[in-house]
This record gives C-alpha cells, structure tokens and sequence, in this order.
C-alpha cells in the first residue's frame, strides 16, 4: 500500500540488514549463505519462535471487549487528496512551490518532519497492528494477534502502534536535537489526530467528553509506555521484557514467555537496523519495519563498510548535482 | 507426563524467576511477582508469607496514584480483573522449560548484547543525557531539581 513512498531504492539498509528465508536479497550483493555463518545461535524469526512454543493457555476474555466493526473505515491517513496515492500534483504548483523554497530559503529538514514523520512514519506504525473485525489479518498483525493471541481491540492496536512509534522515537534522539524534536512532535500530533477521528468514525463515540477522556488516558499511556521502554532500552533485556508485558501485553498473568523473548528480539533488532541507519536516510523516510517473519542477521564490518560506502557515494553524488530541487536539499549528515 | 516431571520444571522456572530483577520503580503489576505467583503452586511451593503476596501500603499506593494524570479507574479495574482471574492452564514438562529457556535468554541479555546500537543511540545526539538522566533519576542518584526541570522544559533538554 505503501509502498510508492519508499522510492525505488527501496533503502539498500533495509534490503541488506534482513534477510528472509522467503526472499533472499540479491540486489544488494549478498546471500544468507554468508550472513549465517556469522550467527552461531539459532536462527529464527520472532514469528517463528513464537510460533515454536507449545503452551495451549489463551489469554483471558476481556468482558469490556469492543471489536473494531466500523461503518465505514477511514482512509489510511486522511481524507485530504493531496496524501491520497492517486493524486498528481499538477507541474504549476510544484514549480510554484520550488520556487517559494528557493525565495524564501526554507530549511527542508525541518520541513520534511510533517510529510515524513507525521504522514509516512505514522502510517507504517499505523498499519502495524491494523485489524478490523471480520476482516482478514494482515500479515504482521497476524503475528500480534494470532501468534501472541493479543486481543483485537482498539487499545490493543494503541498499543502496538505506540510500541513502534517509541522505536522510531529513539532513533530521532538521535539526530541533531531541532531537527529529532520535531520529528517527534509531529508524529505524537498524527497520532492524537488520528485516533481522534477514529473514535468518533470508527468506534462510534458520539460525545466529545468521552472521547477527550479516552484520548488523555491514551496520552498517559503514551508517556508511561515512553518512559517504560526507555528504561527497559538502556538497562537490560529483563527490564525491557517487562516493560513490554506491561503495555503490550497488559500485564496477564498467563503470559508465554516465549512471545515475550520474540517481542524483545524482535524489539531489539528493528533498533538495530535503526543504528546503522544513517540520519540522512532516516529523515528522508527511508525506513520500514522489518517484518516479524523475517530475520535480521547482524552485519558483519566488511558489510557494514561496503553499504555505508554506497550511502556516502549516493549522497554525495546528489548534493554535488547543480540541479537538485530545493526541495530535496538536506543538510543532515549520511556518514553516520 | 508424569506429574513429578512437571513439578520438577516448575520448580527450576521458579527458581530462575527468583532471580529476575526487581523493578527499579514500583508498577501497579510486577512481572516477576505475578509469575512466582502463577509457578509456585505447580511447583508445589506454597505462595502464602511472600512478598508476593503482601498488600501495597498506603504510600505505595498514593505514590502510583501521584504518578498517573489519567483517569486511572478503568484500567486499574481492567487490571485487577486480568490478576484475579486465574487461567485454568495444563502444563506439561516440556512447555516449562520452554518457559524457563526463554526466561534464562531475556536475563542473559542475549538480544541486547547480539543486536548491540552502541552508543550512536545510547547516547544519542541531539540529546547525549537523556538515558542517564532518565536512570539516574529512577534510581534516585541525582534528583532533578527546579532550574533542571526548568532548563528541559524551556529547551527541551
């Protein structure tokens, strides 16, 4: 659905850094052959170890269950055409935007953040854990809702859209403070607008006091989640493991251990791809989720040293060129 | 299986989640505590006179409280609910240790220390403080004072 936005480089990171059994990259010059020589411990995907774990227990029903059944679905991420994948801006108000740019020398990377983050970063963790009652799953929510038999409510997809955004927010950390901060701001405004209308649209909510008192307990949640991975991020996996039990999980007790470990690696190894990530790319949206049936084997120097050359090479090439558009201009390093 | 297999397991999951770290901060739930409560009886372990199972006090409770803005009543419900009600589960040796191999691989750090970030987002850039600050604070090392406090909310950091 996507994937017109990430253009047809298609982030050489993300094709070199994951490799599936299904699909074996070749573009970007490797084989698994050689990536599993670098791994000694079992090779699995979060989905297949999740998958492997023989525990029959089912989570237990939530009598508050409210299935996500609405009327009439909302698109993606707005009504407005100019975020619709059909529309074509026409060439008078690209040249006319061009040119404000230029005039006015606006500083794209600050500019960017709405289009990137909040439009094309929201929508990947929007769709992570998207479901509808009665309707097939998509692939990876197959993985949260059948695999580690999370409930498919609304606030069950909160907190999966929550757990990806906070993946993303670490990354932002790390790019210069401007331009990371407004990144992460942009992407929390999405949200809060988003699930705003999705209560009303979707859910139903008809008074404008409920769904306020929904949309602060979501924005508690929210800081509490942050806070928790955080900690968890930066301590130990245990810590992390329970943060994860915590929100994702919403504390169970007859929680499988093993869906915990695969949410950790599989946690741990979106942030991996993420840090190898240079800031440049990231800003640019050249990122995707690694899907959870799909392994990410780590690099090995010679990899990594060959795929940052190509980085350097393609951007430098681009920044040399006279007739880049301002609007593609970006000062945001690619070496890192 | 015979049931003796199966305790047995459950006794050597016990005693792996005997050693998974306590919170740093007290949480309306804690892992380590509802899953000692869960294993302990198939391990034929009582859980009566634990720490487990001892009430929060009224400090703890108002310290939660003091910590959550939202309206807390639902969840904290939700939550309740969720503790009391206990799974009637059929474990067989084998799904233990499939729990205690996964307990052992999240508190050996395996995944941390394989898919390691190093410190390009352990001490991130735009803000190179920010975890420290975070865990010094949590562990009560150096407390933030007013001008801190004022400094990230007029710089963001």
């Amino acid at each position: 659905m996507l994937r017109s936005f990430t253009h047809s480089h298609a982030s050489l990171l993300n094709s070199t850094l994951s490799f599936s059994r299904r699909t074996i990259i070749f573009r970007a010059g490797y084989t698994t052959g050689i990536n599993k020589d670098n791994v000694k411990n079992e090779l699995e995907s979060p989905e297949e170890l999740a998958r492997k774990s023989q525990l029959t227990s089912q989570p237990i029903d939530y009598s508050n269950n409210a299935p996500v059944n609405p009327k009439k679905k909302r698109p993606l991420l707005s009504d407005s055409k100019y975020e619709s994948q059909a529309y074509q801006l026409p060439k008078w108000k690209e040249a006319l935007g061009e040119m404000v740019i230029r005039i006015f020398n606006l500083d794209m990377d600050k500019v960017r953040a709405g289009p990137i983050a909040g439009s094309y970063y929201y929508a990947l963790c929007k769709e992570q854990g998207l479901q509808f009652e009665n309707e097939p799953l998509s692939e990876t929510a197959k993985f949260f809702y059948e695999d580690l038999k999370l409930p498919r409510t609304f606030s069950q997809w909160f907190q999966i859209t929550v757990l990806h955004e906070w993946i993303l927010f670490v990354r932002m950390r790390a790019m210069p403070f401007k331009y990371g901060k407004n990144y992460q701001q942009k992407l929390v405004d999405r949200t809060f607008s988003d699930i705003e209308l999705r209560l009303f649209e979707e859910m139903n909510v008809n008074s404008g006091r409920i769904a306020d008192q929904y949309l602060k307990d979501f924005n508690s949640q929210l800081r509490g989640a942050v806070f928790a991975y955080d900690e968890g991020f930066y301590t130990d996996d245990a810590t992390l493991a329970g943060a994860i039990w915590r929100n994702l999980f919403g504390g169970r007790k007859n929680i499988d251990v093993v869906h915990l470990e695969a949410m950790v690696r599989y946690v741990r190894s979106q942030l991996y791809v993420l840090s190898k990530l240079s800031d440049r790319e990231f800003a640019l949206g050249k990122f995707k989720f690694v899907p959870p049936d799909e392994v990410v084997y780590k690099l090995s120097p010679s990899q990594e040293a060959v795929m940052k050359k190509a980085v350097i090479e393609k951007y430098e090439a681009m920044d040399r060129n006279p007739d880049i558009l301002p609007s593609e201009k970006s000062k945001l390093s690619y070496k890192n | 299986m015979s049931s003796t297999a199966v305790r047995e397991a459950a006794v050597q999951l016990v005693k792996t989640l005997q050693k998974f770290p306590q919170e740093r901060i007290k949480h309306l739930v804690s892992f380590r505590d509802s899953q000692l409560e869960r294993f302990k009886p198939i391990a034929g372990l009582e859980t009566t006179g634990t720490d487990s199972t001892k009430k929060p006090t009224l400090s703890d409770i108002k310290d939660i409280i003091n910590r959550t803005s939202g309206p807390l009543g639902l969840q904290k419900d939700l939550l309740k609910k969720v503790q009391e009600a206990l799974p009637q589960e059929q474990f067989t040796a084998q799904t233990i240790e499939e729990q205690n191999k996964s307990l052992n691989n999240i508190m050996s750090n395996k995944y941390k220390t394989y898919y390691d970030v190093g410190n390009k987002l352990y001490e991130p850039q735009g803000n190179p403080l920010y975890y420290k600050r975070l865990l010094d604070e949590i562990e009560g090392k150096t407390k933030e004072t007013f001008f801190t406090a004022l400094r990230t909310v007029v710089f963001g950091k």
